[in-house]
């Protein structure tokens, strides 16, 4: 099997077959190519290149053409400060009501940086030869709208201006329902949803029910009937509250955080893939022995089950050991269902 | 106590307007800034910590909650909280490399309202800065929040950086994302808190402690 068909046979939820491994590798495929991350950040080109040449290096199911947290709300108009060797950050929000109201959904054929993340993907798509998973990368309703606006802001305005805060979400959905299917248009097999700020951490559970969900719904629904060979959520944390609203808000693999047992969430969630949940800091700080042997051991919990993925708990930091990684998925690739 | 309730309940609410408008009431009606803080504002605190437990904790709340709590404790004290109250000073920041202060923002409202001096060195702040600030100010204690695993080799640094001060005796707590899946003895720290709340009680039960 391949390794895309492996990610394809666990989304079905298949009893049989190999473990996938998906390293959530990042700005690591950078650092390991010795390019500066901005340099990364910046051109499909060189993300491409690095992520292929990540790929080369340990052999792992899917390629990733995520650049940072900021790609939408830059293309929308928020002003960012780029590192040279870190992820870039919002200087200045669009906080008005009046810039809210008049803001357009950005075309992701030219604004910002999302043509080049477009390039990314079709480079890799084309290089892959149809072995790998091609995944692309859209912020979550919250993530995004709390990129737009500020965090605080987003927040207060929800409980303050709720009309002007659900007009903001519908505006930031539009943004990702255009931006996703140019990512599945460009060539990726999906783009996952990378909602960190609707954790329960973040945001009531009630509120992921009432205010969240129903723009979920509307994505992944939009990206099915774009082509998605799936719908694929990230949002991190303790995510137990709202796991139960995952079927509803059409999702067929959902990533656990370190912090909750994959084997657990699957009691909640029988008919969905899951994806995690190594501590994303171990592979910074551990040895590659006990990243063996965590792998391993997640991999049993999954046996005779199928619907799992082998992967970090978010993203692997870019400053991983590479030898670590080259663990994981050598224990994967020992394993089976 | 109980002319107080409505006060804790707007606290607890989230209610900015009418937390204030309690507050002033409570003045009019002859109660101090000192007794406020001891009857209502104390108490809706140990409220909210019980509240926060790792299933109930969301940033939302504990955000409404603390912007009343600032706003009154400001209404009440216009000139800063009085010494008699001040329990220690903590100095906090997010270091170098990292932007997110959210949580050292949320930190920082908790130990405001629970009586400490907390001297904010702001966002991208350097282990210098931190490590001067915390010498000038005489703190008892450095907070430091980090979202991103790339602050670690910064905030190993901090307790080499007091001792060299002849320092080493000031707390280092650390906080967040991504400290938070270390460890202490990783990150050279006296502690490594869950969650805000989590780093309030290592100080109280250290400077309780000191003060006993």
């Amino acid at each position: 099997m391949t390794g895309l068909q492996c990610i394809e046979a666990a989304i079905r939820i298949d009893k049989n077959g190999q473990v996938p491994v998906v390293p959530q590798i990042f700005g690591h495929a950078a650092v390991l190519s010795g390019m500066p991350v901005d340099e990364y950040l910046t051109s499909g080109d060189a993300l491409a290149s690095c992520q292929l040449a990540a790929l080369g290096r340990y052999g792992h199911h899917a390629v990733f053409s995520v650049m940072d947290v900021c790609v939408e709300a830059e293309a929308m108009g928020a002003k960012t400060v780029h590192h040279p060797n870190n992820y870039p950050c919002i200087e200045q929000y669009v906080s008005s009501e009046d810039a809210i109201n008049s803001s357009r959904v950005p075309n992701p054929l030219k604004d910002g940086r999302m043509p080049e993340m477009l390039k990314a993907i079709s480079i890799m798509r084309r290089e892959t030869k149809e072995e790998t998973l091609v995944v692309g990368c859209v912020m979550g309703p919250m993530t995004l709208a709390m990129q737009y606006v500020g965090v605080q802001e987003a927040l207060f305005m929800a409980v303050e201006h709720p009309l002007l805060f659900e007009k903001l979400l519908d505006h930031v959905t539009d943004v990702i329902i255009e931006f996703g299917r140019a990512q599945i248009d460009a060539g990726a097999h999906l783009p996952i949803i990378f909602d960190p700020s609707s954790s329960p951490e973040v945001i009531p559970p009630q509120f992921f029910r009432e205010i969240v969900l129903q723009r979920l719904k509307r994505i992944s629904s939009a990206f099915k009937q774009g082509g998605a060979v799936a719908n694929w959520l990230h949002i991190a944390g303790k995510t137990l509250p709202i796991l139960p609203h995952y079927p509803d808000a059409g999702i067929d693999m959902a990533n656990c955080d370190y912090c909750i047992e994959p084997a657990m969430v699957r009691r909640f969630l029988p008919g969905i893939c899951l994806d995690g949940n190594i501590k994303p800091l171990s592979f910074v700080e551990d040895s590659s022995e006990d990243i063996y042997k965590e792998s391993v051991r997640l991999v049993k919990s999954f046996a005779g089950q199928g619907g799992f993925v082998l992967s970090s708990g978010c993203e692997i930091p870019p400053e991983s050991r590479p030898e670590n990684i080259e663990a994981m998925v050598k224990a994967a690739k020992e394993c089976h269902f | 106590m109980k002319q107080m309730q409505r006060l804790i309940d707007a606290l607890l609410d989230g209610d900015r307007q009418q937390a204030l408008d309690e507050a002033r009431r409570l003045v009019s009606e002859g109660a101090t800034p000192d007794s406020i803080v001891i009857n209502a504002i104390e108490p809706a605190m140990n409220r909210l910590d019980a509240k926060c437990t790792v299933e109930q904790f969301n940033l939302l709340e504990i955000m409404l909650v603390g912007r009343c709590l600032t706003a009154v404790v400001n209404e009440i004290f216009p000139q800063g909280m009085t010494a008699s109250l001040t329990k220690g000073c903590v100095v906090i920041a997010t270091l170098e490399g990292d932007v997110h202060d959210i949580g050292k923002n949320i930190t920082k409202m908790l130990l405001a309202s629970k009586g400490y001096n907390v001297v904010d060195c702001g966002k991208d702040c350097s282990v210098q800065k931190l490590c001067d600030t915390a010498e000038a100010q005489k703190a008892d204690a450095v907070f430091v929040s980090g979202l991103i695993t790339s602050v670690i080799p910064n905030v190993k640094k901090i307790k080499e950086e007091l001792e060299t001060k002849g320092l080493g005796c000031i707390m280092v707590v650390a906080g967040g994302a991504a400290l938070k899946q270390s460890t202490s003895d990783h990150l050279n720290v006296d502690f490594v808190a869950e969650n805000a709340f989590e780093g309030l009680h290592y100080l109280e039960s250290k400077i309780g402690a000191r003060n006993n």
